[in-house]
């Protein structure tokens, strides 16, 4: 006799399952507003959130609640995709953007929305070296030296170790190098692999491994204010790639006019000679000098830089290079 | 008799509330185990396994997981040997400091494991405490500093850290509970240490350290967090199988991910399977005995 107690059975199992799923419900704020970030620029956006704010209450407008989440670039992209409502992504490549607009939440053609490639800050790749630089490395050849170490993010888990990938591959074309066999021969020389660009500057400047660190400038200059300026030096490599890291507007994600323009606001605000400034200070190549401190501006070296675009674009790099099976596999493909 | 009456489903016990305690169970396991592991073999399923064995079948994969899965079964013994010898120190003997020691191995639980790796980076690396002597030794006898962080022994490591409560913790109250008489009764009818210790104290350890063992197995799989940090991530030499699935995640490769994902859990659930059989078998054994 099993029909009397199934009645009650069920409604206990529908009763518990409601006590289970309640309270999941999302909450929404008006004036707020999400900025997916990458790890970098954690220093920069925590001064630009506050330059931010006082321009938008000095315009006139109510009291905002910013956030900026931060992550290695291509997992804060996949959180976007799977869900994070995020109105506005500065993420280190603009394929990380291409893979959200591909979901629809925003058009295919953001970057062209913005100046300059939706970039308002450039950075470039730079070597970190001990002081008094005792291998004597001074450009990408003196990489694959007997001795020499270098540490490098994994270009499949980490946004800038691809421009690291990428500005080594241009030198060697440059120099009428094979670039497949210069960066097989340079990722041997590679003793750790972290996944993301603070790991390696940790790798290399806390743990004392590694003879060169491949860093973003901004993340190495960074390294020499908290880290002591006599423990490492910078060396500027003669060729190197112009990271673009752009922004975009996410307009799947926005809720209201007003929220859309702030969301806006806070992107355009970015060009900005005050907000140009504060990049500048934050060790990154931005545009517009005029209210920059003329010392921020002249730390950094005239290099030749090649751009994105020299490569054939993100959607060609990345599957050629990065995709399953691509060049960077095949380096570690055993022979 | 012309019919017997159908047994119930669920017998029906003299306790109340098994209508609401089963729902709660079932909803509970339902939202945090059953669902996500069906929806990664559900993933695996429309990605067909032919596709799924093409991203298994690679050389990079198989050394992923044969890393993985050996270095966390070698974790396993070496936390089972120690796990029991820990439980038998903190059960048996009284001494200062003992519920100090006692808290301390819960500790491995408790901290994010990040942290974890992070600090035993700080220490293994060729700078750090016990690094230095590593290399250092390693300069003395072969010319060669030797390095624990960033090869497999640094994971190795990490492994054996995530994994030391689970023995301890398992087979600390069951060493409680065994009655001193019983080996006092054992050395009175004459057999030595070593014969009452394998016949009268280790078959009734052993379900407890068994389940242990699997469960400090079955985390060291799984493990990411720390091992990230002290393993140097070279591929075919010190990338774990789980690096693997981040990394086709990093590439928007959902399916890629789902594969090797599923191939762990098989992997995983077979080892478990036969640590499970081989319980059945022991006891069994003991039982004859």
């Amino acid at each position: 006799m099993s029909t009397p107690f199934l009645r009650p059975r069920l409604r206990g199992t529908l009763s518990a399952l409601t006590v289970a799923l309640l309270g999941f419900a999302p909450v929404a704020h008006a004036q707020s507003l999400l900025n997916v970030s990458y790890d970098p620029t954690r220093e920069l956006y925590r001064a630009y959130n506050e330059l931010f704010e006082k321009h938008w209450l000095a315009e006139g407008n109510s009291r905002v609640q910013i956030e900026t989440s931060h992550g290695g670039s291509g997992a804060q992209a996949r959180a976007v995709v799977d869900g994070l409502s995020a109105q506005v992504v500065t993420l280190a490549l603009a394929a990380d953007i291409d893979r959200i607009a591909e979901t629809g939440k925003l058009p295919t053609d953001w970057q062209s929305r913005l100046p300059h490639n939706s970039s308002p800050y450039t950075s470039t790749i730079v070597f970190l070296v001990r002081e008094g630089n005792p291998k004597g490395i001074k450009d990408w050849g003196d990489l694959t030296q007997d001795g020499v170490e270098v540490i490098t993010p994994n270009p499949k888990t980490s946004g800038g170790a691809r421009w690291n990938y990428l500005a080594a591959w241009a030198w060697a074309e440059k120099n009428d190098r094979d670039p497949k066999e210069f960066l097989t021969e340079l990722f041997q020389h590679v003793p750790v692999l972290d996944t993301g660009a603070r790991g390696s500057t940790t790798t290399f400047a806390q743990r004392g491994i590694g003879d060169v660190l491949l860093a973003w400038e901004n993340e190495a200059y960074l390294a020499l204010e908290e880290l002591g300026e006599d423990q490492f030096d910078i060396v500027v490599p003669s060729v190197s790639v112009l990271a673009e890291p752009p922004v975009a507007l996410v307009p799947g994600n926005i809720g209201s006019p007003e929220q859309q323009k702030l969301a806006d606001e806070y992107l355009n605000y970015l060009y900005s000679p005050e907000a140009q400034a504060l990049a500048f200070k934050y060790f990154y190549r931005a545009w517009d000098t005029s209210q920059a401190d003329p010392e921020d501006v002249a730390r950094f070296p005239e290099i030749d830089l090649v751009t994105i675009a020299d490569f054939g674009g993100w959607g060609k790099v990345q599957s050629e290079h990065f995709g399953d099976g691509g060049f960077f596999d095949q380096i570690y493909a055993p022979k | 008799m012309a019919s017997t009456p159908r047994k119930p489903l669920i017998q029906r016990s003299p306790m109340p509330g098994l209508g609401l305690s089963m729902g709660i169970t079932i909803a509970m396991l339902s939202i945090v185990v059953l669902i996500p592991i069906g929806a990664l073999l559900t993933r695996g399923a429309l990605f067909g396994p032919e596709n799924m064995w093409g991203v298994i079948n690679r050389d990079r994969v198989w050394a992923a997981l044969y890393l993985s899965f050996r270095l966390s079964f070698l974790a396993a013994v070496f936390n089972l040997v120690f796990g029991v010898l820990l439980a038998w120190v903190l059960a048996r003997y009284r001494f200062p400091g003992r519920r100090l020691l006692d808290a301390a191995v819960d500790l491995p639980f408790a901290l994010p494991t990040a942290v974890a790796g992070i600090a035993l980076t700080a220490l293994y690396a060729p700078n750090g405490l016990f690094g230095q002597y590593a290399r250092d030794i390693g300069l003395a006898l072969t010319g060669t500093g030797w390095k624990i962080a960033y090869t497999q022994w640094g994971i190795f490591i990490a492994l054996v850290f995530v994994g030391l409560p689970f023995v301890t913790r398992t087979v600390q109250p069951v060493i409680e509970e065994v009655e001193r008489e019983v080996e006092e009764a054992s050395a009175t009818l004459g057999a030595s240490r070593l014969y009452t210790l394998r016949r009268v104290i280790w078959p009734t350890l052993a379900p407890a350290a068994l389940t242990g063992f699997a469960l400090a197995l079955a985390r060291a799989v799984g493990e990411y967090g720390s091992v990230i940090f002290i393993a140097g991530n070279i591929p075919m030499r010190t990338e774990i199988a789980p690096l693997l699935i981040v990394i086709q995640l990093e590439e928007f490769n959902y399916d890629g991910a789902a594969a090797i994902g599923i191939a762990m859990l098989v992997i995983s659930f077979v080892a478990l399977l036969a640590i499970n059989l081989i319980h059945i078998w022991s006891r069994r054994r003991i039982g004859n005995v």
